[in-house]
């Protein structure tokens, strides 16, 4: 795997916020780093493409967020699953795990 | 679930944006600050942490507008913003939008009108249930004279089409309705009453609010005098009283029992004050064409069915006229849709008009295409700009096509006013009852077709512009100050010699129009008209069907007609010049002739009658009061039926019917066509008979038809003449009321009101034609004017004087507008063909309009042209040479 971060395929950043929130909420920068943290520095997520993410996701109904107080007392927003957030991940995960087992078995074929 | 989700946040979006916007805001700062935060927490100071959390955010304002950009109903705002952009440009260029917005207003205006009277006669259901199952026959006839028309038809086709055709449920009327008087105690009042066959009402379903349709015993001949009143008359003359069913009235001098009143707005094709029952046979008034049929499809039967059952049923006629003269012909019958037969006659005016006024569209177009072209043209720098800060050529299209359809959607929206009004003064100019319908609406038809009309037109003349923008070139439009090729110029100048072409074809049609009623309006009368007044009564009266009170009442009140002081003549006759008039066919000859049988106009008429007319005696003699009931019975002819049947012998002294012997010779007066309907005014082959000789069982009937009139001849003004005619008429007849006083000039334009509307109608879209390609020649002008400026002023300094200038600039105008003349030209030689059958007494190529219309197009144009150029005296070429 390279040390440099990959550029996000079209789609899984949706499923990549699903899943940094299925432990928990978290708020902007939380979520990123999460998602930093899950794929081990491969995927960084700017600013410029998270919050409209977010912002989609939860016009979706997807997330709900609300305003809380940061791990160092500052003032943040946090978002949540909500549940049919839950069930877009799953949906999410199932897509993913065929497109993966395709693509693997696409590259594996001679 | 997921959709309602992102309509509540577009709504949020749209409505509580304040809200929205600071909530970003405070996010965004809040993940700079928390970034902050982390990077003083790894050991950084406090301005480098801040320095490398702004670096690592990427620019603040880009990513809130890219939150922005995925928000729901971000397409909405960015239109909305669009939308408020272009109502801005509008605003800014208010000549522009104003002559975008009038010519769109006055083109759809017109589109407008005219489509709600083709909506009105051919699109709105008729007013009756199952408008479908509704229809009329008509007579296909092929041979060496063919035609597919309405016919009307005769007795023993009617009693064949009720008895034999179970396909139908079919119903008669009389042709026209006639006049009556209603006696009400002592006031008598004049009525048209229409008579209907039994089932005539059901055909068109319509049933009385109180009483019954005509039973089939009411419609026998001499059966049970029966009326039908309609809604109207029902509660002005007898107060809307509940209890009327059964009430005996006085019509026509005889007692009618009143059966059944027609509820409220209540229409049929006749729109008659009240019905009498038709009481059909196949003699007498059915031994002729004089009904019209309508019928209604029974449930369970098809048109073909019927069709088909007509043509079994009529062929078992003894009498078929369709046939005679006309060797080896074939007849047959099919139904068409009671709305086509109504309007058949009136069709290709209203398509001929509807055709003029899509031209018009298309010149409005032509001339918004050149402005609007203009007006991107010069937007080029603007248009650079966005272009070169990012904006997509898309954005910039559509940017465009928001404007053009805001133009068009305001043009449009005044359209419907400028249509309404013009719908408004057009019934006016109409003739009463020339429209078969009650009211031209402004219904969902009309508006669909405006909105359609107007987005039409957007695309149209915003096709253009949007092309010339896609082919644009951003480094070019960033150098130079203004984008014009002579390719745009070379464009415009085509829109221009369309519209112009386009123009000249409508001009020549209105020309050849004015023409015809010029012709119709000054042919010669064969009478003298001026101080001349006419006044009718309805003899269609029991009292008048004895010949001796008829002639009693004729010679009495004529006799105090000309004791009224002013009054030189007086007379009366079944109908006046300019009229149409009774016909009869079969008229025998005697002699040289025998076997023969003619067509003719027949007038019965006073003693004085053609004195008081100024009718010259060609040959022979007038009748006189010598000419009586019992004396040797006479007739006079006209010039027309002279040439027609005696080719140049005299005529004087021969035999017409068996025993009338003709003693003079008339000159023709201008008739309304009955027997053949060549041109408005023809000079119709007439017999005149006298008064006192009219058949006895011919007077009920011709008074069912026509009404009499009463002629005086004043040597001047006589004041209060009207009321002294009718106080004459009441010195014999107390009871019998004049229904109208008419001039001969009011009733040559009753005549002709159908041609004068239609030359109205036409002239008026031609001169918006005119001023639209004047308007177009001017912009295209203004617009050169406005761009060579400087050129011109340079012209100038090296010595070109301004009149000069002024020539070489206004020549694309005037030169597009000499290639529209020719193309136009061409066109009409094609086109005008078309309008062969609405002309008198001018050719299709008619070299006077040709040039009218030339001259008006040359000066018209020379003055567009020349206008916008004026400017040119006042440009200094000092000031414009520095300004470079």
């Amino acid at each position: 795997m390279s040390s440099q971060p990959t550029n996000l395929l079209q789609g899984t950043l949706d499923l990549l916020i699903l899943k940094a929130l299925s432990t928990g909420e978290l708020h902007g920068l939380g979520i990123s780093r999460r998602i930093e943290q899950m794929t081990q520095g491969t995927f960084c997520v700017k600013p410029g493409s998270l919050f409209p993410a977010l912002h989609r996701m939860e016009e979706a109904g997807w997330l709900s967020s609300l305003w809380g107080e940061s791990e160092n007392n500052r003032r943040a927003r946090f978002y949540r699953l909500t549940k049919t957030g839950k069930a877009q991940l799953e949906v999410e995960k199932e897509q993913w795990a065929k497109v993966a087992v395709a693509m693997t078995n696409a590259l594996k074929a001679t | 679930m997921r959709f309602w989700s992102r309509m509540r946040s577009a709504l949020r979006n749209l409505f509580r944006k304040e809200a929205v916007e600071a909530e970003l805001d405070d996010e965004v700062r809040a993940y700079v600050d928390l970034l902050t935060d982390e990077r003083i927490a790894a050991g950084m100071s406090a301005q480098e942490a801040r320095r490398m959390a702004l670096a690592e955010m990427g620019g603040a304002e880009q990513v809130k507008q890219a939150v922005r950009d995925h928000r729901a109903g971000a397409r909405l705002e960015l239109l909305g913003q669009d939308v408020r952009y272009g109502l801005r440009q509008m605003r800014r260029n208010s000549g522009f939008t104003l002559t975008v917005v009038l010519t769109l207003a006055l083109s759809i205006g017109a589109n407008t009108a005219i489509f709600s009277v083709v909506n009105a006669l051919m699109l709105t259901d008729l007013p009756y249930p199952h408008p479908e199952r509704l229809g009329t026959i008509f007579t296909h006839v092929t041979g060496s004279s063919s035609w597919d028309e309405r016919h009307h038809i005769n007795g023993e086709q009617w009693e064949l089409l009720r008895d034999q055709v179970p396909a139908l449920l079919p119903g008669i009327s009389g042709i026209r309705p006639s006049g009556v008087n209603l006696q009400s105690g002592t006031h008598v009042e004049f009525l048209h009453a229409s008579r209907i066959s039994a089932h005539y009402l059901d055909v068109l379903g319509i049933h009385p609010i109180f009483g019954r349709n005509f039973t089939g015993t009411e419609d026998l001949p001499h059966g049970p005098k029966a009326a039908i009143l309609s809604y109207g008359l029902w509660r002005t003359m007898f107060g809307a009283n509940a209890g009327i069913a059964g009430r005996v009235i006085l019509i026509k001098g005889e007692p009618y029992t009143v059966v059944g009143v027609l509820p409220q707005g209540a229409e049929t094709p006749q729109n008659a004050d009240l019905y009498l029952p038709l009481q059909a046979s196949r003699t007498g008034e059915g031994g002729g064409t004089n009904f019209i049929d309508i019928v209604r499809l029974r449930d369970g039967f098809t048109w073909q069915q019927a069709d088909a059952e007509i043509d079994h049923a009529w062929a078992q006629r003894t009498n078929r006229y369709e046939l005679e003269d006309n060797a080896g012909a074939q007849v047959s019958y099919h139904t068409v849709p009671l709305q086509r037969g109504e309007t058949v006659t009136l069709r290709p005016q209203v398509m001929g008009l509807m055709l003029a006024a899509g031209f018009i569209l298309l010149i409005a177009c032509a001339n918004l295409a050149g402005l609007t072209l203009v007006r991107v043209l010069r937007r080029t720098p603007e248009i650079a700009t966005r272009l070169a800060l990012g904006a997509s050529r898309w954005q910039i299209e559509r940017q465009l096509w928001i404007e053009n359809i805001l133009l068009a959607a305001a043009g449009g929206a005044a359209g419907i006013g400028i249509g309404l009004l013009a719908v408004r003064g057009l019934l006016r100019l109409l003739p009463e009852h020339l429209l078969p319908v009650k009211s031209v609406p402004l219904d969902g038809h009309v508006l669909a077709f405006t909105l359609l009309v107007s987005v039409l037109t957007s695309v149209l003349f915003g096709m253009l512009p949007a092309l010339v923008t896609r082919r644009f070139d951003l480094r070019a439009a960033m150098g130079s100050r203004t984008a014009t090729g002579g390719e745009h110029l070379r464009l415009r100048q085509t829109l221009i010699a369309g519209e112009v072409a386009l123009t000249v074809v409508l001009l020549a049609a209105s020309g050849l129009l004015i023409r015809t009623l010029i012709h119709l309006q000054t042919l010669p009368p064969g009478f003298d008209p001026s101080g001349v007044m006419t006044a009718t009564a309805s003899l269609n009266n029991l009292r008048y069907h004895d010949p001796v009170a008829f002639q009693k009442l004729l010679e009495e009140s004529t006799e105090a007609m000309r004791r009224i002081p002013g009054v030189e003549k007086a007379a009366a006759g079944l109908s006046l010049p300019y009229e149409r008039s009774l016909i009869m066919a079969g008229i025998t000859f005697s002699g040289k002739e025998t076997g023969q049988t003619a067509i003719a106009d027949e007038v019965y008429v006073t003693p004085g009658y053609f004195d008081t007319l100024g009718i010259p005696i060609l040959t022979g003699r007038a009748f006189t009061t010598a000419d009586g009931p019992n004396t040797q019975h006479v007739i006079v002819i006209n010039q027309a039926f002279a040439r027609s049947y005696f080719h140049g012998a005299n005529p004087v002294g021969q035999i017409l019917n068996k025993d009338a012997r003709i003693v003079g010779v008339v000159g023709d007066v201008a008739m309304a066509p009955g027997i053949d309907a060549v041109a408005p005014l023809t000079d119709e082959k007439t017999v005149y008979i006298p008064a006192t000789q009219v058949q006895a069982s011919l007077l009920a009937v011709v008074h069912d038809w026509f009404q009499p009139s009463w002629i005086v001849r004043t040597g001047g003004p006589v004041t209060g003449l009207t009321e002294q005619m009718q106080h004459a008429l009441a010195g014999t007849d107390p009871d019998l009321p004049f229904s109208g006083f008419y001039s001969m000039r009011d009733l040559l334009a009753k005549t002709l009101a159908a041609q004068r509307s239609e030359v109205a109608m036409l002239s008026v879209l031609a001169a918006l034609a005119l001023l639209l390609s004047a308007v177009g020649i001017f912009a295209l002008v203004a617009n050169i004017v406005a761009q060579k400026t400087r050129e011109i002023g340079l012209r100038m300094a090296l010595g070109s004087t301004a009149r000069q200038a002024m020539i070489h600039i206004g020549m694309p105008g005037v030169r597009a507008s000499a290639l529209g003349l020719v193309l136009g030209l061409m066109l009409c030689a094609g086109a005008l063909r078309a309008m062969r059958s609405v002309l008198y007494g001018v050719g299709v190529y008619d070299l006077p309009i040709l040039l009218v219309v030339v001259l008006a197009l040359a000066s018209v144009t020379l003055i567009a042209a020349m206008a916008p150029t004026l400017r040119i005296a006042a440009i200094d070429p000092a000031t414009t040479l520095r300004d470079e």
